[in-house]
């Protein structure tokens, strides 16, 4: 029987329903975690989907729904998650939205709403939780999922690409701020990954690949080893980094 | 137990003090009561009346006194 990274553990993952983060629940689950499934909208397919996964694993999963763009829906469902007695050992910031535009076509209203779901609603629930997390007796671990677009300057990025890099930036600042009680931050960058959120049209993406050293697209499971990993005790020692998960990108 | 009992075992407890000190204790007043002790002290008081507290309230609370009268707004009277 393989070993189990997370058994004890109780974790926060924001967008569970599809793409990295709902890999990432499989793995977290797969590893023993007890795990708060957050998603925006209460459905059937999801509750049962979120049901059969805890039945497999033997974990708990709770699911939670709250809007990412209502600071007052946030603040509902983060007050349900602490309603449940139970230390918050890991909080996975997975939820996002993308865009793909060039910077001139992008009105500044469109930066903010992605602004309101890429970093402000990260920020809002990380600020609320790691209150919690903070008086953990073995510290906790905070992933927040950016992007490449957030390191790299890749055109049709301005609104994206900047809102993850205030990610990655709060991240570092988090780590910095709360380290000394033993609360981890660390940020995964991942590049060309096979979700629904890819939104590179064909010939754009064959480029890519073919710049990139494995020249493949990325699984959502390749991110959620990732992400395993900083959850884990295994990196009781990482702290403030941004770990690229890009087949090897712009190298 | 009653709220002052509970709000003055809160600071004892987080900031390893005694209650006869704790009229005069103001953020940053002591090492203990820092950036991170503040936001362990609102965990532990939110935890404690079962309240979250708002970002502008935790600002605000500079004091042991002035903490007393935030808590009104939550309806907990200390």
């Amino acid at each position: 029987m393989s070993r189990k990274f997370l058994k004890g553990k109780n974790a926060v993952i924001t967008g569970a329903r599809q793409g990295i983060g709902r890999a990432i629940l499989e793995k977290f689950a797969e590893n023993g975690a007890d795990i708060w499934a957050c998603s925006h909208n209460k459905t059937e397919e999801f509750e049962t989907d979120m049901a059969e996964t805890a039945a497999k694993y033997g974990v708990e999963i709770i699911p939670v729904y709250f809007d990412l763009t209502n600071d007052k829906e946030i603040q509902k469902g983060v007050k349900e998650i602490l309603s449940v007695k139970k230390e918050i050992n890991v909080l996975v910031n997975n939820a996002g939205i993308t865009c793909r535009a060039l910077f001139q076509m992008t009105p500044v209203q469109k930066a903010r709403d992605v602004f309101e779901v890429d970093f402000f609603a990260p920020y809002l629930i990380t600020q609320i939780l790691s209150k919690k997390m903070l008086r953990n007796k073995n510290g906790a671990s905070i992933i927040n999922i950016a992007s490449t677009a957030g390191i790299d300057a890749n055109s049709g990025r301005a609104a994206y690409g900047s809102a993850k890099a205030a990610l990655v930036c709060l991240t570092r600042v988090i780590a910095e701020e709360l380290g000394s009680k033993g609360v981890r931050a660390n940020a995964i960058a991942p590049g060309i990954v096979n979700t629904g959120m890819l939104t590179y049209d064909e010939k754009m993406l064959d480029e890519l690949l073919e710049e990139s050293l494995l020249k493949k697209i990325g699984e959502p499971e390749d991110v959620a080893d990732t992400a395993l990993f900083l959850a884990s005790d295994r990196a009781a020692f990482i702290t403030g980094q941004v770990i690229r998960v890009d087949g090897g990108l712009l190298l | 137990m009653n709220n002052l009992k509970k709000y003055n075992e809160i600071f004892m407890k987080v900031f390893s003090v005694e209650e006869k000190a704790l009229e005069e204790l103001e953020y940053q007043g002591i090492d203990e009561w820092d950036s991170v002790g503040h936001m362990e002290l609102i965990a532990e008081l939110e935890d404690g009346f079962d309240i979250m507290m708002d970002t502008d309230d935790i600002i605000d609370f500079s004091s042991y006194k002035k903490g007393i009268e935030l808590l009104k707004k939550y309806e907990v009277e200390v």
